[in-house]
């Protein structure tokens, strides 16, 4: 079996008294789309910023393309240590809100990180951002502020902006919960062109049938844990576990 | 009642004193945009050492946040004489620093101008600071999840935002800074109100001391109006913008 893109171990994450992942163990393989879903407040946002290391768990191993990223007390140098660098040049993430930098243009919000984080030239820079927001339909908003743009537009914008830096990975954390819903489709229509063109990708999503269509593996996450996973038909047509029926019973039936 | 007027508004006083007065205002002017280049640069240090992430840096964020209470606490007139009562006897400091006379200012100017910024570059770190809190914290998720140091991210992302954030406040601090700038009289710094004040030892009349402050009106009426226009401006964005929210 080749070697897993990103590989979960027993991951841990806690707020305060609050245990939000206890013990995540997942394995995602190159160019496999994971759907990831669940109730509010059952960990899977957490699991996906763990991923890159915005909240480094406390205990556990993730492993990306085979590298330790959080080497924990125990891996030798005696102190915590997040390969920050090596993460986050490696694995995008688009957020439910979007974040794009109000004060930059649209092509400016796509350029900056290539720019600054690997220093890139304007000229290679731009010219890549221009296809990669002609490839999200938006070549003719270059100049735009992002507050000129609807929510569909500006998360689009967001994705030309995570995938500018050439990641390996990518993560959807509820890339279409805060939209519209006449602007949920011209977003998931990126999703699945990019999962289409082979991107590993962690999406965790409450469209149902995205996962059903897109997703090689769906997982259920409940209670910080991750509850069952399978295939779309598995998970979604025939749940095993009491929880997953119940939380998919909700969802459908509304 | 008219016994008042001829004590503080004698035009034949301010007439015959006005070129002095002026003099001195505008020392208190060249004082002002000295020490708001200073306190401006130095307010954002402390506000990003303020920021600066993890463990490694509670020591530091301590020491800035001692410095930032202890400044805003002590009573600037105390802080000026201080230095101008203290810092001249410093031997281990090179003369040059101690009793300093640049640019053909003489030493009260720097004195003033060096507890001038020490206290208001911490009123200003605080206004910095509620700008760089103002700015949502997904923005800077969304920068470090782009790769950018924290360092890049302040300066590309928050600090630009939170600038455009606190205009009022900041036009506020400058503002008491431009009156403040007053204080320094007492080191003998012949700015309007100690020009002012030899007027009224000379001549029993206090129309010059009126006419220095008169002359501060000039400049930070116009000032409050701009802060008022720009508080009324600010909030006509936010409801805007939850306007569209909304729809």
């Amino acid at each position: 079996m080749p070697e897993a893109m990103v590989k979960l171990a027993g991951v841990h994450k806690r707020f305060g008294e609050l245990e939000v992942l206890r013990g995540v163990n997942l394995e995602v393989a190159k160019g496999e789309v994971v759907c990831i879903l669940g109730p509010s407040g059952s960990g899977k946002s957490t699991l996906l910023r763990c991923v890159n290391l915005l909240e480094p768990p406390e205990d556990g191993e993730i492993l990306l393309e085979g590298h330790d990223i959080c080497r924990g007390p125990n891996s030798g140098t005696g102190e915590q240590s997040w390969e920050l660098d090596f993460v986050r040049q490696r694995v995008g993430m688009v957020f439910q809100q979007f974040n794009l930098f109000p004060h930059k243009t649209v092509l400016d919000n796509v350029t900056l990180a290539p720019r600054q984080v690997l220093g890139k030239g304007r000229a290679e820079c731009e010219e890549k951002g221009r296809a990669l927001l002609e490839r999200v339909g938006l070549s003719d908003k270059l100049d735009q502020y992002p507050e000129r743009l609807s929510g569909g537009q500006q998360q689009r914008v967001a994705i030309a902006r995570a995938l500018a830096m050439e990641p390996h990975v990518m993560l959807f954390d509820e890339v279409t919960s805060a939209l519209d819903p006449e602007l949920v489709k011209e977003v998931l229509d990126v999703l699945r062109g990019l999962a289409a063109e082979g991107m590993t990708m962690l999406v965790v999503t409450h469209e149902m049938g995205f996962a059903r269509e897109v997703g090689d593996q769906v997982v259920f996450m409940d209670g910080g844990v991750i509850v069952e996973q399978g295939t779309p038909a598995d998970v979604l047509d025939n749940p095993r576990e009491e929880r997953t029926k119940k939380f998919l019973g909700l969802v459908l039936e509304r | 009642m008219s016994e008042f007027f001829n004590q503080y508004f004698d035009f034949t006083v301010m007439g015959d004193h006005f070129s002095e007065v002026l003099e001195g205002f505008l020392k208190n002017l060249l004082l002002f945009a000295v020490v708001l280049v200073l306190a401006l640069t130095w307010g954002l240090i402390l506000a990003l050492i303020r920021q600066l992430p993890g463990k490694k840096f509670i020591p530091l964020r301590g020491l800035t946040i001692a410095y930032i209470d202890v400044f805003r606490a002590m009573p600037l007139l105390i802080v000026i004489l201080l230095i101008s009562g203290g810092l001249p006897y410093l031997e281990f400091i090179p003369k040059d620093i101690r009793i300093p006379q640049w640019f053909g200012q003489p030493d009260p100017f720097w004195y003033g101008a060096l507890a001038l910024t020490l206290v208001y570059g911490a009123y200003i770190a605080e206004v910095y600071r509620a700008g760089i809190e103002a700015v949502p914290p997904g923005q800077i998720e969304a920068a470090r999840s782009l790769g950018m140091s924290h360092s890049q991210a302040m300066r590309h992302i928050v600090v630009p935002q939170a600038i455009t954030k606190i205009p009022a406040p900041m036009l506020n601090e400058l503002n008491s800074l431009l009156k403040d700038t007053t204080l320094v009289s007492v080191v003998a710094l012949g700015e309007s109100l100690l020009i002012g004040r030899e007027v009224l030892a000379e001549t029993f009349n206090s129309s010059a001391v009126m006419l220095a402050g008169l002359m501060f009106l000039v400049i930070t009426l116009p000032l409050a109006r701009l802060v008022d226009y720009l508080i009324k401006r600010n909030q006509g964005k936010v409801t805007r913008g939850a306007h569209i929210e909304v729809a």
